[in-house]
């Protein structure tokens, strides 16, 4: 397979040694670039799958329960035994009021492990 | 603490162009916690070609409380009552869980008019009809949806109260809120006035 890929892409070398052989003065010299500065930019999930929401707020894992001011630290999101995962505010108040079930499978509630 | 984001998120999946068969609206616009739903009824049933809208009212605790439904079109079933529209189901009560929606709870009610639990009635006089003489039970189901939730019977209501000078928008409003009988229709439009 990667011998054909190299025999199609054969006529792209032979075609673009001209340039390179015109440009080889200019290709020597060093580029000079100074960053000034930088954005960056990170992404985080709590590990649940892409647009998934919360079973109880209907939100996204990544922002805030209703009543909860800022996502990530502030906002957790818990799993339970039976894999389901919840915003903590949201499965907290769900217990609170007496029931010991996970809302979508209705499973006996426990926290898993590692939440 | 109610999730108004919630609630909106909800109503946009049940527009009535969601194709479900299911639909719910709000009755007013700015007031997301009084909704009027909508369902018909499954074919090869005594409910067939009919239109149910039902009361939905969104309580303060909502998505941990159930939303609050009951019937206004009139309807002969072992869970309904006859004379309040009172449901007996049980995800609406105890099994109620948040993960629930105002979509999944009408298609639930939807479900119950398929298979009725005549052991754990609404209604004790349709149960035991139900039970004891299956024939007369369908028959009066389908007389009360042929009466009651038809849309073509209904439209002509509206027709015929139109007739009597009331605005269409004002008299489709007052026919859902009676459960879509005339007289009563009447007095409540005659009595706003």
């Amino acid at each position: 397979m990667p011998t054909t890929k190299r025999d199609r892409g054969s006529p792209v070398p032979t075609s673009s040694t001209k340039p390179t052989s015109d440009s080889s003065s200019s290709t020597k010299k060093p580029l000079k670039v100074k960053v000034k500065s930088f954005h960056g930019i990170a992404r985080w999930s709590w590990g649940t799958p892409a647009d998934d929401v919360c079973g109880i707020c209907q939100s996204p894992f990544e922002g805030c329960a209703p009543g909860v001011k800022f996502p990530g630290d502030d906002c957790p999101v818990v799993w339970g035994a039976c894999k389901h995962a919840y915003h903590l505010a949201c499965i907290s108040q769900w217990l609170a009021g007496g029931k010991n079930s996970c809302p979508i499978c209705r499973a006996d509630w426990n926290f898993a492990d590692d939440s | 603490m109610t999730s108004k984001t919630r609630i909106i998120k909800e109503l946009k999946e049940c527009s009535p162009t969601n194709g479900s068969g299911v639909h719910a609206e709000p009755n007013n616009s700015s007031d997301v916690f009084n909704l009027t739903g909508v369902i018909t009824g499954g074919t090869e049933t005594p409910y067939e070609g009919g239109v149910w809208y039902i009361e939905i009212k969104i309580p303060e605790g909502y998505p941990f409380e159930p939303p609050k439904m009951r019937f206004i079109t009139k309807i002969w079933h072992p869970n309904i009552s006859s004379v309040t529209g009172a449901i007996c189901l049980d995800i609406l009560k105890d099994q109620w869980s948040p993960a629930l929606t105002i979509k999944t709870a009408l298609l639930s009610l939807q479900a119950l008019l398929c298979a009725a639990e005549p052991d754990d009635p609404q209604d004790a006089v349709v149960a035991k009809m139900y039970k004891e003489d299956p024939d007369l039970f369908a028959k009066t189901a389908k007389e009360w949806t042929a009466k009651h939730a038809d849309p073509n019977v209904n439209e002509g209501k509206i027709r015929n109260l139109m007739e009597m000078g009331f605005e269409r928008e004002a008299v489709e409003k007052v026919l859902k809120e009676v459960g879509w009988e005339e007289d009563k229709a009447v007095e409540k439009l005659l009595g706003g006035m």
